[in-house]
């Protein structure tokens, strides 16, 4: 036994031996919350409990939503874990500045005031917290659906290969998304989109680096998960080129699907989501991964550092289980991480369950590729498609 | 309590040099962003000067033809900045389409060309940055305007007969005080903006807010980050001094009080 | 001699550019002034007209069909109520704070000249030309190495909005004041009325439209303000957070619907005080 481990016990011992000693009622009294993942008989089940609060931040409307504007995923875990009260917030807008809000307490040790929060893997951050060690593990031993109902191809991201730091919470693709009575055929080339002379000025591309650079080196044959001096060039260069000469209208947020659904745009970089939602209001929009490959970008749970780790283990734990995860799903309509939850919407939401852009076959998860982290965070890189967007 | 708000107002300013810079980054700064930092000027300019030609009349018929609707009026002029400026700006793109009213009546008339927009060019970012910091420019222009005597511009109308001379040689001098503050508080801001120049241009229209925006949350270079924000800071108080100066804060004072 | 001829006979006597200038003025000021307020509502129709929409998607862009659904249940959006409630709060609040020390400050720079008087006059410009990121990320600096006094939170979003408006008001008084006619506050004294006396019946008054056109632009730029809150928030959601935080997923046509009604209350609230206002000058 390591220390570390041995220290790890001796905490949950001493946690389980308060909450033994004490009757429930007057524990909650003092403000202890309830007991946690049920009463621990040996020492290998040792029972631990969940904090009264756990704060969980999230983009803003990116979980389900009832009828009282109330949250029933999260309902259902207050009712299954008495005493713990989830502090839900919506706070997080954009990586990059939600990364400059909670650097400063993270840098100078202090707590960012959250156990939990949703950051996408292609900003490069989760696994720049990672190297800084910003980031808390998560407890395993009290996760018993998430590693098992984790979808395969989620299961190995080249930044954290175990999962040890971070969840997928919802993930979204990366393709050509695109007016077919505009644009005259089904478009699925990034260079006939950079260069059909019909679609001059009528295409946009993507502020995200890991999105549009993957995108078009992977339309060189390049592989965007391994990025090299020679393969960032080919790839800005092309942009570049198709930047000059004015095919490209604009680079966007996800400010693209208006100008999209008015037609001031034909084709452009799509994000799968943003598509499912304007193909309520415009059917004739369509989405293609380009045949070169899509990308996947994922938005990941993370403990970040003086996180309740067991309270947002369980908590992050709650949302891998099929039931749950269906529900959330349902509202959210990205693509879902959890295995099982498409059988249950079959039966409840079909026209969710069986749309490929929320439920991938595996043959069209098998066409996307992940941006290589390190060149996420490679300065050089950074600044150069910065002025390459913004020369 | 003087001492107090001016402490408040210095005191919050300063941790951002603390990251600490060396000269070299002012040299570089500048020779990168040099197309940069002349837009956002060009672009601010304009736009003030535009602005000020669509307040000052509008301020003008606001200080003496509003009446007992003063106060509406002036509400009237700031109730569009209650809806979010993302809204706005959604609205804006629903007016301004390619395929909409406006840029047909443009092709119409052939100010556009027929593969014209409007939308992702400096003409939009412009006519944004113009219509975000109208406000800015109307209010205190109404504020200067509504104290000016009307006897004194109908005394100097018998004097001078002209209204256009009378105009020229009494109001607009009465009312440069509210000129000097109105382009100050248009100016200033719409340099180091960077979000009109994001949501309606192209990467050819961004001004240097969207850099120093782009370089301190994205790349995160905080010294290029601090070095840009303070050479644009310095260029705006240099401004604001040549300005005052050939305004003549001094003698606008006596100006108003003759 | 008949009504009218005098009147013909004046403006025969006056030359015609005189005359185009005085036509100019009663028919041209007021047509420009129209079309300028017009253009300042362009898009706000436009926002109004979206909020009757009925998208079948998230995204509130096009054009879908009219409903009152939005109407009958402007909050059916989580957070949305919270946030609305706080940014008036924060607005009103710091756009009160920031009036009240602005107006005397700028009372200090014209009327007094102190130590540091003329460095003040410069420094008032400097929130206005730094950045917004910039300024949001100096308070950030600023509030977490004093975390202990000022946790992250409504109050540091308050301070940042006092701090950021006052420049804004004091240069909008001192347009004011820079015209004030001193003599009147000396007839007070001369008739007198103490200094608070004279501040309070002669200064104030005199000054107040400018006090109050500095409160209104205080108020605009606190409640639509994003990147210095942003920064400052905390786990605090002001309306204009939510807003393009959800652009990410939605655009739920009830943020038309809740600016449209604050537009509509504010419209009201300044009519019936009208009304009130030449009520009472009736009766008097």
């Amino acid at each position: 036994m390591t220390d570390r481990i041995s220290r790890k016990v001796f905490l949950r011992r001493a946690a389980a031996s308060g909450s033994i000693l004490t009757v429930p009622g007057l524990l909650a009294a003092c403000g202890g919350g309830g007991g946690g993942g049920g009463a621990g008989g040996g020492a290998s089940t040792v029972a631990q409990r969940l904090p009264k609060t756990i704060t969980f931040s999230n983009w803003p409307l990116y979980i389900d939503v009832g009828k009282n504007k109330n949250h029933p995923s999260l309902q259902q875990f207050e009712k299954a874990h008495p005493g713990t009260h989830v502090n839900y917030i919506e706070d997080i807008n954009d990586n990059d500045s939600f990364f400059g809000k909670i650097e400063g307490p993270l840098s100078q040790g202090q707590s960012t005031g959250r156990d939990l929060v949703v950051m996408t893997d292609s900003s490069g951050l989760p696994q720049r917290m990672v190297q800084l060690g910003w980031l808390e593990k998560w407890d395993k031993s009290a996760m018993p659906h998430a590693f098992k109902n984790l979808i395969p191809s989620q299961q190995h991201p080249a930044w954290d290969p175990n999962r040890d730091y971070s969840l997928p919470w919802q993930s979204g693709m990366t393709g050509i998304g695109y007016d077919p009575h505009k644009v005259g055929y089904d478009i699925d080339s990034v260079d006939k989109l950079l260069t059909d002379p019909r679609l001059h000025g009528k295409i946009t591309l993507l502020t995200e680096l890991s999105d549009t650079m993957g995108l078009v080196m992977l339309s060189n044959g390049d592989d965007p998960s391994h990025v090299t001096d020679k393969t960032w060039t080919a790839a800005y260069n092309k942009i570049k080129a198709a930047v000059s000469s004015g095919q490209i209208r604009q680079f966007t947020g996800n400010d693209y699907a208006p100008l999209l659904a008015s037609g001031d745009v034909w084709a452009c970089f799509a994000w799968s989501g943003d598509m499912v939602q304007l193909q309520a209001d415009h059917p004739g929009l369509k989405w293609n991964p380009p045949k070169t490959g899509a990308m996947i970008w994922t938005d990941n749970m993370l403990i970040p550092k003086k996180g309740n780790v067991y309270g947002a283990s369980v908590l992050a734990d709650w949302f891998y289980i099929p039931r749950i995860a269906a529900e959330v799903e349902d509202y959210v309509n990205y693509i879902c991480p959890v295995a099982g939850a498409d059988k249950i919407l079959l039966k409840s939401d079909p026209a969710v369950a069986k749309n490929p852009l929320i439920f991938p076959p595996a043959s069209l998860l098998a066409q996307t590729h992940q941006f290589d982290a390190k060149a996420l965070n490679n300065a050089k890189y950074k600044q150069q498609f910065q002025n390459l967007i913004g020369a | 309590m003087y001492y107090l708000g001016k402490m408040a107002l210095s005191g919050g300013l300063f941790p951002i040099f603390s990251f600490g810079w060396h000269w070299s980054n002012f040299s570089n700064a500048l020779s990168t962003y040099e197309p940069q930092f002349t837009r956002s000027f060009e672009y601010a300019g304009i736009a003030t000067l535009l602005a000020l030609a669509i307040s000052y009349p509008l301020a003008y018929w606001i200080a003496f033809r509003g009446g007992r609707w003063k106060n509406l009026f002036l509400l009237l002029v700031i109730a569009p900045f209650f809806v979010t400026y993302l809204i706005r700006t959604l609205a804006w793109e629903t007016i301004l389409a390619d395929n909409g009213i406006v840029v047909g009546i443009l092709k119409d008339v052939h100010i556009l060309g027929s593969g014209g927009r409007l939308l992702a060019t400096s003409a939009a970012v412009i006519a944004a940055i113009t219509y975000n910091f109208l406000p800015f420019m109307v209010l205190p222009l109404y504020v200067s305007l509504e104290q000016i005597d009307t006897r004194l511009i109908e005394a100097s109308r018998d004097l001078y007969a002209n209204p256009l001379v009378s105009f020229s040689r009494v109001t607009l001098p009465l009312s440069l005080p509210g000129v000097f503050a109105g382009v100050l508080l248009t100016f200033i801001p719409a340099v180091g903006d960077f979000i009109n120049a994001q949501l309606l241009g192209t990467p050819r229209q961004y001004m240097i807010g969207n850099v120093i925006q782009a370089e301190f949350l994205s790349v995160r270079d905080y010294p290029t980050a601090a070095a840009l924000s303070f050479v644009l800071m310095a260029a705006i108080l240099v401004f604001v001094l040549i300005f005052a100066r050939a305004l003549g804060t001094d003698r606008l004072t006596a100006g108003a009080a003759a | 001699m008949s009504a009218a001829s005098p009147a013909l006979s004046l403006t025969t006597r006056l030359p015609i550019g005189v005359r185009a200038w005085r036509f100019a003025r009663h028919h041209l000021l007021n047509l420009y002034a129209l079309l300028a307020l017009g253009y300042l509502f362009l898009p706000i129709g436009v926002v109004i007209a979206f909020s009757f929409n009925n998208p079948k998607g998230r995204f509130n862009y096009t054009w879908q069909g009219f409903t009152f659904k939005n109407w009958e249940n402007p909050f059916g959006v989580p957070t949305l109520g919270g946030a609305l409630r706080i940014s008036i709060e924060i607005a009103l609040l710091s756009s009160l704070c920031a009036t009240v020390l602005g107006t005397l400050i700028a009372l200090a720079l014209v009327r007094y000249r102190f130590r540091g008087s003329a460095i003040t006059n410069l420094l008032i410009f400097i929130p206005m030309a730094t950045p917004e990121t910039v300024m949001g990320a100096s308070l950030l600096t600023l509030f977490s190495a004093h975390a202990g006094i000022f946790p992250l939170g409504f109050n540091t979003i308050l301070i940042a909005h006092i701090m950021f408006n006052i420049s804004y008001v004091v240069v909008t008084v001192r347009a004011r004041l820079v015209g004030f006619d001193r003599h009147l506050e000396e007839a007070a004294m001369d008739l007198g009325a103490n200094e608070l006396v004279t501040f309070w019946r002669v200064t104030l008054p005199l000054i107040m439209p400018g006090i109050l056109a500095a409160f209104l632009l205080a108020f605009a730029l606190s409640i639509d303000d994003f990147v210095i809150t942003y920064f400052n928030a905390g786990t605090v959601t002001t309306f204009p957070l939510f807003v393009w935080g959800a652009a990410r997923v939605a655009t739920p046509p009830q943020i038309n619907v809740v600016g449209t009604a604050i537009f509509l209350i504010a419209v009201s609230l300044m009519l019936v005080n009208i009304t009130v206002q030449s009520r009472r000058e009736k009766r008097a």
